[in-house]
């Protein structure tokens, strides 16, 4: 068996509503392979989210701990939480969460901005990324002037450029349509196998699930059942570009 | 996140809300030059009035005198005096002490006679100033024609405008003297006697008076406080004084006990180099036991009375600053809001805390900086409009910008800008990454 990069042990995340409390995570305690795909499948309101969040340090658990590499993330404070995504972690959001006043190039080059890499290299990496996910002749174009998908693509480049352990992906496809999502789900599951990148993602939707090796059933909190899937998804798309 | 990535996209930010950035930065510049335009006028008074005081005389001359006020006059050591030391008279020696205090160029002991001047038919008179000739120029008394004292003159007289156009008809009544016109005389060209006897052209006149001849050398121009004095070599002016009490001695049979000795003077002037070190100069020669007053003195005195009037143009700019600064919190604040979901995105991703709050900050710091250079050349404008409004109403509100103005308050908007920018930048910095992208 593979080592783990992330184990979480006993984890509980309780919020107060008024004077009810609601356990969004109740006790859960899982470990993440290296390389693995890996996916937190539940309905709506189930606490897969908020899982997700724990693990990359986005919440912090009331109870329990998240160590990932042996480092506890739970304990970190909010500058070295910073410096942890940073080095770590990669995000594809549902919503892409690109920032407006910038073009897909310098969208994808702002994790390393963060790390003060310099102009020339960045922009380079940038371009392979952005070439990886098929989108280099928009390089220079703003999220306005993009399609769903386009935005979607570009916001995978950024979760990869920094050629982190981690990749979290949260409801990836949820704003897109049916063979947009396909080609999002082979995209970010050849870049992840590609670089032999743990891919953590949340969904919903089982056909999304069918990617992953493992799927996780979260429900009211809790872990319902693990399974193995050894009949997983490939990829339909040679290198996950757009033809 | 390096500086040049962080101006980048402070500037990008601020350029995707032009109308927003544009309004807060003319907020900033209309505080900025109403502050700088306010402050200018402060220091154009001030300037004016130092030209004012300038008319009167050097600001950089010491006058000294003795403690007795100039009188002669022993000054008892007792009393409440004890501790102070009170010097009755200059000498040469105190002169020569006076011009090693660090900071005097020169100094000249200083007697005045009320003499009576002559030329043809006509007559003149006029306090003549008993200087060092040597030290003329340096005391900053500048000639219109001819030349002013030089070392080796000896009965040379340098005289003021106005006591040249002051020459009269002695034989005339005041009456007819006040009506004609002031007679045509030519002081530089002219032979020119000088006497100690007001009646002289008269039928009172003291026969016994000899008026001794001088040689005119120079003239001083008419405004300030030379326009009405005539220099004169102290060596010279001490021997008519001498003469004149000799004789007065003689004709009454009294002696005077006041008499003038020679080489014992009661006041100085001390020429100081720079404006700077009139103060310490003075203060020195106050510790000396002398009485000191210079011109920088009255300056101040003025400067002291339109104090109050300064600050409040000041502060009548600085509140204009004040809600330019609200203004800059406000956009700051509105951008937090309209960018809480950016925040949060660029947390994710792994920006720093600190770049999130430099980030802010340099936007804050470039509004007050852009509304402070726009101010500048707007106040600069509007100084020239107010001088021009100035002259034409003769008033001495004018206003004058001095370098040091313009960078300072380009350094305070931006300033203003980033204390301005601090509260929304901490804000931003703490907003949680989570609840940030969770904002829909």
């Amino acid at each position: 068996m593979a080592e783990n990069v992330i184990k979480i042990r006993n984890v509980k995340k309780v919020y107060r509503m008024g004077q009810e409390k609601i356990s969004a995570v109740n006790n859960i305690s899982l470990n993440i392979a290296y390389g693995e795909i890996c996916c937190l499948l539940g309905k709506s309101g189930s606490g897969k989210s908020t899982l997700l969040n724990l693990i990359a340090g986005l919440e912090k658990p009331t109870k329990g701990s998240i160590i990932f590499n042996k480092c506890h993330i739970e304990r970190m404070n909010e500058d070295q939480l910073a410096k942890f995504r940073q080095q770590y972690v990669g995000f594809v959001f549902q919503s892409y969460n690109l920032l407006s006043t910038l073009t897909a190039l310098e969208n994808v080059t702002l994790p390393l901005i963060f790390r003060k890499v310099p102009v020339a290299e960045r922009n380079k990496k940038a371009m392979q990324m952005l070439e990886a996910v098929g989108l280099s002749e928009r390089a220079n174009h703003k999220p306005s002037e993009m399609s769903g998908g386009q935005q979607q693509r570009v916001s995978i480049a950024r979760a990869f450029i920094n050629s982190p352990q981690v990749v979290f992906a949260d409801e990836p496809t949820g704003n897109l349509d049916t063979k947009t999502t396909y080609e999002m789900m082979d995209l970010i599951t050849t870049l992840a196998e590609k670089n032999k990148q743990t891919l953590v993602i949340v969904t919903h939707d089982l056909e999304i699930a069918e990617y992953a090796n493992r799927i996780i059933h979260i429900s009211d909190g809790k872990i319902e059942k693990i399974e193995q899937n050894t009949n997983r998804k490939r990829a339909t798309i040679e290198g996950g570009s757009k033809k | 996140m390096s500086t040049s990535d962080m101006i980048k996209m402070a500037l990008r930010n601020l350029w995707k809300r032009k109308l927003r950035t544009f309004l807060t930065i003319l907020g900033v510049v209309i505080g900025t030059a109403s502050i700088v335009v306010m402050v200018s006028i402060g220091i154009g008074m001030n300037e004016s009035f130092q030209q004012q005081v300038e008319e009167w005389g050097s600001l950089q001359v010491i006058n000294v005198s003795t403690a007795g006020g100039g009188m002669v006059s022993s000054v008892s050591d007792s009393g409440s005096s004890k501790d102070k030391k009170q010097a009755t008279e200059i000498t040469v020696s105190t002169i020569e002490e006076f011009k090693k205090i660090p900071g005097v160029e020169t100094a000249t002991p200083v007697m005045s006679e009320y003499l009576y001047f002559i030329c043809g038919k006509y007559m003149a008179d006029a306090s003549v100033k008993g200087i060092d000739p040597s030290s003329m120029e340096a005391m900053g008394y500048k000639v219109e024609q001819g030349r002013g004292l030089e070392e080796g003159d000896n009965n040379t007289l340098v005289f003021g405008a106005d006591v040249v156009t002051g020459f009269y008809n002695p034989k005339l009544s005041w009456e007819m003297r006040y009506n004609s016109p002031s007679p045509e005389v030519d002081v530089l060209n002219d032979k020119v006697m000088i006497t100690t006897d007001w009646n002289y052209g008269t039928r009172n006149a003291d026969k016994n008076v000899k008026p001794i001849k001088v040689d005119v050398v120079g003239i001083l121009p008419s405004s300030g406080e030379t326009g009405y004095s005539v220099f004169m070599p102290i060596k010279a002016l001490e021997k008519i004084k001498q003469d004149q009490q000799e004789y007065e001695e003689k004709k009454s049979e009294t002696k005077n006990t006041n008499k003038v000795k020679k080489g014992v003077y009661q006041n100085a002037m001390v020429k100081v180099q720079s404006m700077e070190e009139v103060q310490s100069v003075q203060d020195t020669i106050k510790a000396m036991g002398f009485q000191a007053y210079s011109l920088t003195d009255e300056l101040e005195t003025m400067k002291e009375t339109t104090k109050m009037l300064r600050m409040m143009l000041g502060a009548i700019g600085a509140i204009s600053l004040i809600v330019a600064a609200i203004g800059i919190t406000n956009t700051m604040v509105m951008a937090i809001y309209e960018r809480t979901r950016e925040i949060g995105v660029m947390k994710v991703i792994g920006a720093s805390l600190s770049d999130i709050k430099k980030l802010f900050l340099t936007e804050a710091a470039f509004i007050g900086f852009v509304g402070g250079f726009v101010g500048i050349i707007v106040s600069l404008g509007s100084s020239k409009i107010v001088n021009i409004i100035a002259i034409n109403t003769n008033s001495n509100m004018l206003s004058s910008i001095p370098l040091w103005l313009c960078g300072a308050s380009l350094i305070f908007a931006t300033f203003i800008g980033i204390a301005a920018g601090y509260l929304p930048a901490k804000r931003a910095m703490k907003l949680s990454a989570l609840s940030a992208i969770k904002t829909e």
